[in-house]
């Protein structure tokens, strides 16, 4: 099927294009992509981007509604369109004037406290660290690469766009990769999760919880699942990266 | 003269706040403190029944949030020791009732008249909570050995971190040292593995606290049981004593206990 809509992980958010495709289109296609990937988004901040269609107010209220049922706000609309711009104003939805050629879009910054922090990595992604235990309830959420120095406890969640790096025990839920870099890597001390992703992948540990080994462990998409590997036999076969 | 302001949570409901509350108002004021224990657990409250003081109750804190009565009325002196004052929760209203800025209000009134504020907390992590930890600036989390109560004072942990609020100390109620030997239960390293928080005391599971709350005369009062020496440890350690953990299983003391050191260095038996 033809994707009516595009979800995009930038580092302020998530940007949402739609294409050309009818609204009832748009509407089943984000509530797809909602439906099987919805964890990886939850809890953010959403801009459209409408470029030069013309949505009305009920438009923009579907699409904001299905959002919220995914725990996401819907926060700006990036549109050239009159009719869109008085639309979103009117819902008291944040307008950004789209540039036709270049339709960058800004997300409004991530919620409280989770701007980007530490210098820019090499391919471009900044890197978050997070120097304290990340306990039940709590979610860590960055679209670079994420460093806890301290463990992630049962309960606990990272949600990376980049790679996740856990200095200690991981216990809780690790999801790298989460807008689909198939590339992206866990490390950790001990590698005890309740679940892993990477990318669409999710491996469990085995009923009873996994043992970790009593040595710092990678796991990384092989062959299209992924594989924990202990940290010195990942790097004598090269640079997982 | 200001009191120490210090809130018993846990998250996960019956793992023995109630109880600790009432056991360590005992054994602090037993010492010589002046001791104000608050039962903010509003339309659920055991606090008075837990110190025999339920025929007692004239005002409670609803009373005094909405101007029926002042402070001193409110409070209700123990039977049995002499600084020991229970204000009651309500039992007819809910937690509506009350909200944090009343508790912070509430305990800057009774802060100058005593040396300690022990606040009851209910369950959950809703209003409740909020209204319990607002006016603390310490907080005992107590969890029984097992993965779900560790899990929700995790996340109460989590959730009072995040605020700043970092003076936070850990009692493991109900230990069954058979148990956990055996591998049944989690082991005190276990749980401070996990929480990384320093150990206030631990108490034996035991009849006697069981007993002792049914006739309104906490254990603590009893100091030739397992659970009311504990419980008078734990005084003893929140008055900045160095105590030891006694053993709970019979047999030669560890190293660590013959040293006298607590905290993250106990084995898993002590008290
Ligand atoms: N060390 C112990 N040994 C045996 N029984 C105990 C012990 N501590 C508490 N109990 C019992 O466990 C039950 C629950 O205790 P308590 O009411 O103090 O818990 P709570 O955390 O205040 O509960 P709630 O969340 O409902 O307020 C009571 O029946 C009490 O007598
Ligand atoms: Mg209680």
């Amino acid at each position: 099927m033809d994707k009516a809509i595009q979800i995009k992980g930038t580092r302020e958010g998530l940007t949402i294009t739609l294409g050309a495709s009818s609204m009832p289109d748009v509407l089943q296609d984000l509530g797809h992509q909602l439906r099987t990937q919805g964890a990886f988004f939850r809890g953010g901040a959403v801009a459209l981007q409408a470029t030069t269609r013309a949505l009305t107010r009920d438009e923009i209220v579907a699409v904001r509604d299905l959002l919220a049922d995914y725990d996401m706000t819907l926060r700006t609309i990036v549109t050239s369109n009159d009719v869109t711009r008085q639309a979103a104003t009117q819902l008291d939805i944040k307008v950004v004037d789209a540039e036709p050629q270049r339709a960058v879009a800004r997300a409004a910054p991530p919620r409280e406290g989770r701007e980007p922090t530490g210098p820019s990595t090499g391919d471009g992604m900044r890197g978050m660290l997070v120097k304290r235990v990340v306990r039940s309830g709590q979610t860590v959420r960055h679209a670079g690469h994420v460093v806890v120095i301290g463990d992630v406890n049962v309960g606990g969640e990272i949600l990376a766009g980049g790679d996740i790096v856990v200095w200690g025990r991981l216990r809780g839920l690790a999801h790298a990769g989460c807008y689909g870099d198939e590339k992206a890597l866990v490390c950790a001390l001990e590698l005890a999760p309740q679940q892993l992703r990477i990318a669409q992948h999710v491996a469990r540990p085995a009923e009873g919880g996994r043992r970790a080994g009593d040595e710092p462990e990678v796991a990384r998409v092989a062959d299209g699942a992924i594989v924990v590997e202990p940290w010195d036999q990942a790097r004598r076969q090269g640079a997982p990266r | 003269m200001s009191a120490r302001i210090i809130t018993i949570t846990s998250g996960k409901g019956g793992v023995g706040k109630t109880t600790t509350v009432a056991n360590l108002g005992v054994a602090l004021s037993r010492m010589g403190q002046r001791v104000v224990v608050i039962d903010s657990d509003i339309g659920l409250r055991n606090l008075d029944m837990i110190l025999g003081l339920q025929n007692r109750i004239i005002y409670d804190i609803v009373d005094l949030v909405e101007g029926r009565c002042r402070a001193r009325q409110a409070l209700i002196r123990d039977r049995v020791v002499p600084e020991l004052y229970l204000l009651p929760a309500a039992q007819s209203r809910d937690k509506t009732a009350v909200s944090p800025a009343d508790m912070v209000r509430i305990c800057e009134q009774l802060r100058n008249e005593c040396d300690f504020i022990l606040v009851d907390s209910p369950a959950g992590i809703e209003l409740g909570f909020r209204n319990a930890i607002a006016p603390s600036d310490e907080f005992i989390l107590v969890t029984t050995p097992e993965y779900a109560a560790l899990q929700d004072v995790d996340r109460v942990l989590g959730i009072l971190e995040s605020e700043g609020r970092d003076q936070t100390r850990l009692i493991i109620n109900r230990m069954r040292p058979e148990l956990s030997r055996r591998g049944d239960s989690l082991t005190v390293d276990q749980v401070l593995d996990v929480l990384g928080l320093d150990l206030l005391g631990i108490v034996p599971e035991s009849e006697d606290v069981i007993a002792a709350n049914v006739r309104g005369v906490p254990i603590a009062h009893a100091a030739e049981t397992l659970a009311g020496q504990a419980y008078q440890n734990i005084a003893r350690r929140l008055l900045g004593e160095q105590v030891a953990f006694i053993p709970l299983l019979k047999g030669r003391p560890k190293w660590w206990q013959r040293l006298g050191l607590g905290r993250r260095s106990a084995g898993n038996d002590g008290a």
